[in-house]
């Protein structure tokens, strides 16, 4: 994941596996999953800017970001 | 404070210099730990912790650990990893060899109006016709969406679907693929692009197997 576009296809990708995925273990977690839920609409909210910016043709199509 | 940030086996091979980590032994396993990151979860700070974990991952087996994971200290961090241990070992043993892959499947355009019209040949038609039509085309591209996963799945030792998002995402899944294997996947996409015109295929990775870590 190198170029700027590459990276705005992935970013869904990216947050939906840091934030909702992972393994969990207890013990003392500080960032609170209340914090986590905010960040996480405050990134989808960009995020689907970046979407809609591609189904209108805005971003290039692309098949693959492999 | 630490973040936790990924479990590895111990012992394995040197974590890379630089990038500040710190490995703690816990009885067969390492848990990885950084200095806490002070940023908010900026985008920005999302994507560091990707290069961290992508770069652990380039000669070695690991569980990517839910961000945020934040711990006092190495004392703190082994009793986290002891409390879990069998399922950890056996998570691990689970992705073992394999990375992750993410399929998003998305509907090329909307199947609204202007094709709706299309196919009655502009006559004149009543509402239920065109909700008829406009049916038949979502069922139709649905199916297909669908029918992609298949041969896809038989390529990837595990995957998980997870749900679209409307209204134009169809499909969304992540497949635990083998190393050796990812070039064939990639190629399978490849193609199933090409035979799908009305589809946008989107796949990424290699990832870390974050799908995969908890059962």
């Amino acid at each position: 994941m190198t170029t700027i576009q590459e990276r705005e296809v992935a970013l869904v990708d990216l947050i939906d596996r840091l934030l909702g995925g992972g393994v969990v273990v207890a013990g003392d977690i500080t960032l609170a999953a209340a914090d986590v839920d905010l960040v996480y609409v405050h990134l989808r909210a960009l995020i689907t800017s970046v979407a809609t910016a591609q189904e209108k043709g805005l971003l290039p199509h692309m098949g693959s970001a492999v | 404070m630490i973040d936790l940030i990924a479990i590895t086996d111990h012992p394995g091979p040197p974590l890379p210099g630089s990038l500040s980590l710190q490995a703690v032994p816990v009885d067969g396993l390492t848990a990885v730990c950084a200095p806490a990151e002070r940023e908010d979860a900026t985008v920005d700070a999302l994507w560091r912790r990707e290069e961290t974990i992508e770069a652990l991952m380039a000669d070695r087996d690991l569980l990517p650990v839910r961000y945020g994971t934040r711990l006092e200290d190495d004392a703190a961090a082994a009793r986290a990893v002891t409390e879990r241990r069998a399922e950890l070992g056996a998570a691990l043993d689970r992705v073992r060899g394999a990375v992750e892959l993410s399929l998003r499947v998305i509907a090329a355009d909307d199947p609204g109006e202007a094709r709706a019209d299309d196919e009655t040949g502009g006559r004149t038609r009543s509402g239920a016709d065109y909700i008829r039509a406009k049916a038949c085309l979502v069922a139709r591209r649905d199916a297909g969406a669908r029918t992609l996963h298949e041969p896809l799945s038989t390529l990837a030792r595990a995957s998980v679907k997870r749900p679209p998002r409307p209204p134009l995402e169809l499909l969304r899944v992540a497949y635990l693929v083998d190393r050796p294997a990812v070039e064939g996947f990639t190629a399978l996409v490849a193609r199933a692009q090409r035979s799908s015109p009305g589809l946008r295929l989107l796949l990424t990775g290699p990832w870390p197997p974050y799908s995969f870590a908890e059962r």
